[in-house]
C-alpha cells in the first residue's frame, strides 16, 4: 500500500479492519513524515511518538486477537493544544500555562481513545485560540501547506495544517468565531463547526462561555462525519450540553442534493464584505454546480456581517476577559501580544452591552431560523480571501477579520468550511455550508456532492 | 463600567477605565496594547444594534435548565 499519508481515515481504518494494513505500519509512517515536514509547517507543540507507537502497537494485538475497540481503532489523531490529555500539558500555546498538565482526558479525547484512535500530540493553535499568526510566543506559528510563506488559517492552525500536508488525517478543533472553518477555509480541507452543545466542551479550555464550539477536521468529507459520530452526545456534566441525541452522521453522504433548496447568501461576500474575485468566482461555480446536480439555488437575506461580527466580538471578549482578567492584570507580559489587545477590550465592555449583545443574539438566531424554514441549507462565503502571507502582518490583521463564519457561532447553526477550488497563485478558496440545528447530516450531504463533483478531496498541497 | 455608546474615548478616561479594571502593570508596560483593546471595544459597542423591543430576550435563556 503506498502514500500511507494520503489515506483517509475511513479507508485507513478498513485496511485495519480487514489486516491489510496494520496500525504501527500506519502511525510509523505518519511520524517519518512529521520528522519530515514538520520542522517547517510547526504543526506540532508537542509530538508524543512514544505513547502513539505503543498505543499503535496494543490496536495491532487486540485487532489481532479480534477485539477490534471501534470505528477508528488504530487510526492516527491530532489534538488542538487547548483540549486535554492525560498526562500531557496543555499550553494552549501560551507561556501563561507552559507548565499545565492535564489530569484527565477532554470528553471527546476520551471518545475517541473508546473509538480506538492514537493519539500523536498536541497541535498548535493561536494563543488561547484567539488573535492570529504570532511570533512573540514560546512556540512558532504553523505554517500553509500549500505555501509556507503563508499563513493556515487559525485559531486551530496546527489542526489544519498537518491535515492538509498528510501528517494524520484526524484533527480536533475548536471554534468561537469560525477557528475550525478558518484553518479548513485557507488549508483546503473540511472543517465543521456543530451545533452548539452537541460535541462537550468539558476538558476544553474556555474561551467564551455560549460561543465556544469542539469540531473536526479532515481531508474528505466522510471522515468528518465519522470524527463527528464519535465524538458527538450529551454530557451531562457540560452545562452547554445539548440534550439533543446524536444521529448517524456518516450513513445519509450520498444522498445528492436533487431537490434540496439551498439559500445562497451573496450580500455577505458582495456588499458587506466585498470578497477577492477569485473568491466571488469560486462561489458561484459551486451554486451552478449545485443546481446543475439538481439543487434549487434562491437568494437569502440576513442581518449584515459587521453587526453579526460586533456582537459576536461582545460576547466574546466580555466571556474572555472573565476568565483571563485575573492573569492579565498580574503578568500581562506572559501573553503575546495579539492576544493581550484581544483580551483586554473585555475590561472596555460594561455589563450593560454585554447583555444588549446577547438580546440581540436572539434576534438574529429569529432571522437565520426564519430563513432556514424556507430552504434546507445556506450556502455562504467563509473567507473573503485566499491566505494572506504569514510574515506580512498588516495583511494578516487587514484580511483576518473578512469572514462570514462568526454569524453561525453566534446562532449556533452547524456550519461547514471546506475547499472551493485554488487561487491563481495555487492557494485554496473556500465555501460554507449551514444547516438547520442539528441536522449536520443534510450539510455533510451537500458538501459531500459538492466534493465529488469538484474532487475537492483528491487536491494535494506540493509539498512532497 | 464601559465607554457610554456614541462617546469617543479620551486618555483620560481610557486611564480611568483601565484603573477601575485593575490593569494597572499592563497600562505601565504596554499602554499601547491597553488603548488598542479599548479601541476594540469601543468599535464593537458602536456597531451593534441593540434590541428596540424592552421584551427582547437574551440567549442563552435566562432560564432553569436540566442542568440544575
Amino acid at each position: 500500500m503506498s502514500e500511507l499519508h494520503w489515506l483517509s481515515a475511513v479507508e485507513a481504518a478498513q485496511a485495519i479492519t480487514a489486516r491489510k494494513l496494520s496500525p504501527v505500519e500506519l502511525t510509523a509512517a505518519l511520524l517519518a513524515r512529521i520528522e519530515r515536514l514538520d520542522p517547517k509547517l510547526h504543526a506540532f507543540i508537542r509530538l508524543d511518538a512514544e505513547a502513539a507507537m505503543a498505543t499503535a502497537k496494543a490496536a495491532e494485538a487486540e485487532i489481532a486477537a479480534g477485539r477490534p475497540r471501534g470505528p477508528l481503532h488504530g487510526v492516527p489523531v491530532g489534538i488542538k493544544d487547548i483540549i486535554d490529555v492525560a498526562g500531557l500539558p496543555t499550553t494552549c500555546h501560551s507561556k501563561v500555562l507552559i507548565d499545565r498538565v492535564a489530569a484527565a482526558d477532554a470528553v471527546c479525547v476520551s471518545r475517541l481513545r473508546g473509538a480506538g484512535a492514537i493519539v500523536l500530540g498536541k497541535l498548535s493553535t493561536h494563543e488561547f485560540a484567539i488573535g492570529g499568526p504570532s511570533f512573540d510566543l514560546p512556540w512558532p506559528p504553523a505554517r500553509n501547506p500549500w505555501n509556507p510563506d503563508h499563513h493556515p488559517g487559525g485559531s486551530s492552525s496546527g489542526s489544519g495544517a498537518g491535515i492538509a500536508a498528510g501528517l494524520f488525517p484526524l484533527a480536533l478543533g475548536s471554534d468561537t468565531g469560525g477557528s475550525v472553518r478558518n484553518p479548513a477555509s485557507a488549508c483546503g480541507i473540511v472543517g465543521l463547526k456543530p451545533t452548539y452543545g452537541l460535541v462537550s466542551r468539558r476538558g476544553v479550555f474556555p474561551l467564551s462561555f455560549t460561543l465556544d464550539h469542539v469540531g473536526p477536521l479532515t481531508r474528505t468529507v466522510a471522515d468528518n462525519a465519522l470524527l463527528l459520530d464519535t465524538i458527538a452526545g450529551h454530557d451531562s456534566l457540560d452545562p452547554g450540553s445539548a440534550a439533543a441525541t446524536a444521529a448517524d452522521y456518516a450513513g445519509a453522504l450520498e444522498g445528492g442534493v436533487r431537490g434540496l433548496r439551498i439559500g445562497f447568501i451573496r450580500h455577505f461576500h458582495e456588499t458587506d464584505l466585498p470578497a477577492d474575485p477569485e473568491v466571488a468566482a469560486g462561489l458561484e461555480n459551486v451554486a451552478r454546480e449545485l443546481r446543475g446536480l439538481g439543487a434549487e439555488i434562491r437568494n437569502v437575506s440576513l442581518p449584515s456581517l459587521g453587526e453579526f461580527g460586533a456582537v459576536n466580538r461582545i460576547i466574546l471578549q466580555s466571556e474572555a476577559w472573565a476568565i483571563h482578567g485575573p492573569w492579565l492584570r498580574e503578568r500581562p507580559g506572559d501573553y503575546g501580544q495579539l492576544s493581550r489587545r484581544r483580551l483586554m477590550a473585555g475590561a472596555f465592555i460594561s455589563g450593560s452591552d454585554y447583555v444588549q449583545a446577547q438580546r440581540r443574539r436572539l434576534e438574529m438566531i429569529a432571522a437565520v431560523e426564519a430563513a432556514l424554514r424556507e430552504v434546507d441549507v445556506l450556502m455562504c462565503a467563509s473567507a473573503m480571501d485566499p491566505a494572506s502571507r504569514i510574515e506580512d502582518a498588516a495583511e494578516t490583521e487587514r484580511t483576518y477579520p473578512r469572514q462570514a463564519r462568526t454569524p453561525f457561532n453566534v446562532t449556533g447553526h452547524p456550519a461547514l468550511a471546506m475547499m472551493a477550488g485554488l487561487s491563481a497563485k495555487g492557494l485554496p478558496l473556500s465555501v460554507q455550508f449551514v444547516g438547520r440545528y442539528f441536522a449536520e447530516a443534510t450539510v455533510f450531504q451537500v458538501a459531500r456532492a459538492w466534493e465529488r463533483a469538484a474532487g475537492t478531496d483528491r487536491k494535494r498541497p506540493p509539498i512532497g | 463600567m464601559g465607554p457610554q455608546r456614541g462617546v469617543p474615548m479620551d486618555k483620560q478616561m481610557l486611564e480611568l477605565l483601565a484603573r477601575r479594571a485593575r490593569l494597572d502593570k499592563a497600562l505601565a508596560e504596554f499602554p499601547e496594547d491597553v488603548a488598542a483593546a479599548a479601541a476594540q471595544a469601543e468599535s464593537a459597542v458602536a456597531r451593534m444594534k441593540a434590541p428596540t423591543d424592552p421584551r427582547a430576550e437574551p440567549w442563552p435563556p435566562m432560564r432553569v435548565g436540566s442542568g440544575l
